[in-house]
């Protein structure tokens, strides 16, 4: 009994010692097949043709560009949590920052990738360069996402260099305060995309770009808690629990943000019982009520576990994160799926092309059916993407420097 | 500078598909793309009728790309792979251009004007049919109707336009008050398709 008290408190004092070794190079080789295997089914997706997704013309985007908008969320919600305490001059949480920032290269890195799988022409993508269209909202996007890749290596590189001893802090802080609005930005960008478009009436508000910015928040710091406690329990790093509490505290008032933003949104379309009130009730009673009450009961809890002092335990506080990265996604289905469920013209016509696949039927018992449903080869390319990111993320964690130092935020 | 556009009149339109099939025909569409569709406003069925007979009512509406004055889906190409055409003001599709991004599908407000093409263009016929001159179909690209633009460049009309048995449809330059169309929409009533949209478009349906 007392010797395991003892192992267990030398565990605690020398954490790193424990950390890495057989299991992350295991994990490392795991990600790496995946990720190959992924690659093999996207050449097979480009060879014998898109039609093996569930993606049709009258739901011409899927799982895609849903994971697309998620990651995005996911990597300016980390660069923020990161760079906004040095920009303002308070204290961060515990020299968190180098982490946040690596798992936000790692989503950017992501997203990028999940675009460029969705393309029927990838050989092509060069022609963004040459033939530029800057008034295209995907255009502003493809730029915002590789300036804001470049800066977050940037931010990564010169906190490296000041922890070293080397650079200014106002440099850095000048670098962070950059980093800061470019992660504003490459959400809301991301978000016109979508917001910009007056044919898809679920998607054209004004609303969706804050609102967009509010869902990162609330699932990058999601992501970053359920790093951060994985990587002390593993003995990566050692986190007094103060800075747990703050960032759980702060994933509280996001997730509240988000959840506003909703009821605003809802309250809006639906209030002139006009056609917004088919969004409202495809919403919560139609076929995408499953992804819409998941999405509100599950950010619910994740306020109460953060805003009761008794729940905020450690497993507790990893399910309310968890269920906020559900949450969000789920929002991401909605928002994916709900732009091509109603159609303008909905008039009985023979369709151009395959129109819907029937793969939505999947969950009609959930209150109708979808007019989309992902097929098993997207799921495949999809598992693949994330392999890369797990195979980025765990070599970062081997090889990089990214412990927290006496000088970290 | 013209702007070409379409006048259709629903109440000659009797829904034969005359236009639909001849589209296809002469742009040698893949099998399963239609480029001219032809919606029954009325019952949920096709050809059916809304009401209990005698008390019933049915319209046709043919729809194809609406090639809209102020287009959607060009704004948005990120290659302007889809673009207006400033000398005819017909919006056309570059394939050889297009990335496959399906953003044009997204942002056009009226379904099912675009295609995809999924998989490798197939067709019933082995051999090419229609015009010569029409660009080879391709593989994950978006296409829609082109107003025929091969048609146009040797001063013909649409293939949508020949073959109509009730004369329903009419073709011209919008910008010219003298043309057919310009005084057809000046004398009679019409509707346009989602005009709340802001798209504009060239094509107007008689009432």
């Amino acid at each position: 009994m007392t010797e395991n008290i003892a192992t267990a408190d030398a565990s605690a004092k020398a954490p790193a010692a424990k950390f890495g070794g057989k299991g992350l190079n295991i994990g490392i080789v795991v990600a790496a097949l995946v990720t190959v295997a992924g690659l093999a089914l996207w050449v097979f997706q480009l060879s014998s043709g898109m039609v093996n997704t569930n993606m049709r013309n009258l739901d011409s985007w899927g799982l895609y560009i849903t994971c697309f908008m998620f990651l995005v969320g996911l990597s300016a919600g980390g660069l923020i949590i990161s760079s906004a305490p040095r920009v303002f001059g308070m204290e961060g949480f515990g020299g968190i920052s180098k982490i946040a920032v690596w798992t936000s290269i790692c989503c950017t890195v992501l997203a990028i990738g999940f675009v460029v799988v969705d393309l029927g022409q990838p050989l092509r993508l060069w022609e963004l360069f040459a033939y530029s269209n800057l008034g295209s909202p995907l255009m502003w996007d493809i730029i915002v996402l590789a300036t804001y890749l470049i800066l977050s290596i940037v931010y990564l590189w010169a906190t490296l260099r000041f922890e070293g001893g080397k650079g200014s802090a106002t440099s850095l802080r000048a670098i962070s305060a950059i980093a800061l609005v470019c992660a504003i930005l490459v959400h809301s960008v991301t978000a016109w995309i979508f917001g910009l478009q007056q044919g898809r009436e679920m998607w054209h508000t004004a609303l969706l770009g804050p609102w967009f910015v509010s869902s990162a928040l609330v699932c990058g710091v999601a992501l970053v808690l359920v790093v951060v406690i994985a990587l002390r329990k593993a003995g990566y790093l050692q986190l007094d629990q103060k800075n747990i509490v703050k960032m759980v505290k702060l994933l509280g008032v996001f997730v509240c943000v988000d959840l506003y933003f909703f009821g605003c949104d809802l309250l809006t379309e639906a209030f002139p019982a006009g056609s917004g009130a088919d969004i409202v009730a495809m919403l919560t009673t139609g076929p995408l009520a499953l992804f819409f009450w998941i999405e509100v009961i599950g950010c619910a809890i994740t306020a109460v576990i953060a805003f009761t002092p008794k729940l905020r335990t450690n497993p507790l506080i990893v399910v309310g994160a968890l269920l906020a990265i559900v949450g969000i996604f789920c929002k991401r289905v909605q928002l994916l799926v709900g732009g091509f469920q109603i159609p303008n013209l909905d008039l009985p016509a023979v369709v151009s092309g395959p129109g819907l696949t029937d793969a939505g039927a999947a969950l009609q018992s959930a209150g109708g059916a979808m007019v989309y449903f992902p097929s098993l080869l997207e799921f495949g390319v999809m598992l693949g993407v994330v392999g890369l990111g797990a195979l980025m993320l765990l070599v970062g964690l081997k090889y990089l420097p990214l412990k927290p130092t006496e000088k970290s935020h | 500078m013209a702007r070409y556009g379409m006048v259709i009149d629903t109440k000659r339109c009797v829904g034969c598909n005359a236009c639909s099939v001849n589209c296809k025909m002469t742009n040698n569409l893949p099998d399963t793309n239609w480029w001219t569709r032809v919606l029954t406003e009325g019952g949920d069925e096709i050809d059916t009728p809304a009401g209990i007979f005698p008390d019933v009512s049915m319209r046709y509406i043919t729809v194809s790309c609406q090639h809209c004055d102020n287009p959607a889906c060009t704004k948005v190409c990120p290659v302007g792979a889809t673009y207006k055409d400033p000398e005819t003001g017909v919006v056309r599709q570059d394939y050889d251009k297009c990335i496959g991004c399906r953003m044009c599908m997204a942002a056009c407000p009226y379904t099912g004007v675009r295609s995809f093409n999924w998989e490798e263009p197939a067709y019933s016929l082995d051999h090419a049919v229609g015009d010569a001159d029409v660009p080879k179909h391709q593989k994950h690209v978006v296409e829609k109707c082109t107003f025929c633009y091969q048609r146009l460049a040797r001063g013909e009309e649409p293939a949508c336009m020949e073959l109509c048995p009730a004369r329903a449809r009419h073709f011209g330059d919008l910008d010219d008050p003298e043309s057919e169309v310009s005084q057809l929409i000046a004398k009679r009533s019409y509707e346009q398709l989602l005009a709340s949209e802001g798209t504009k478009p060239s094509v107007y349906y008689l009432v």
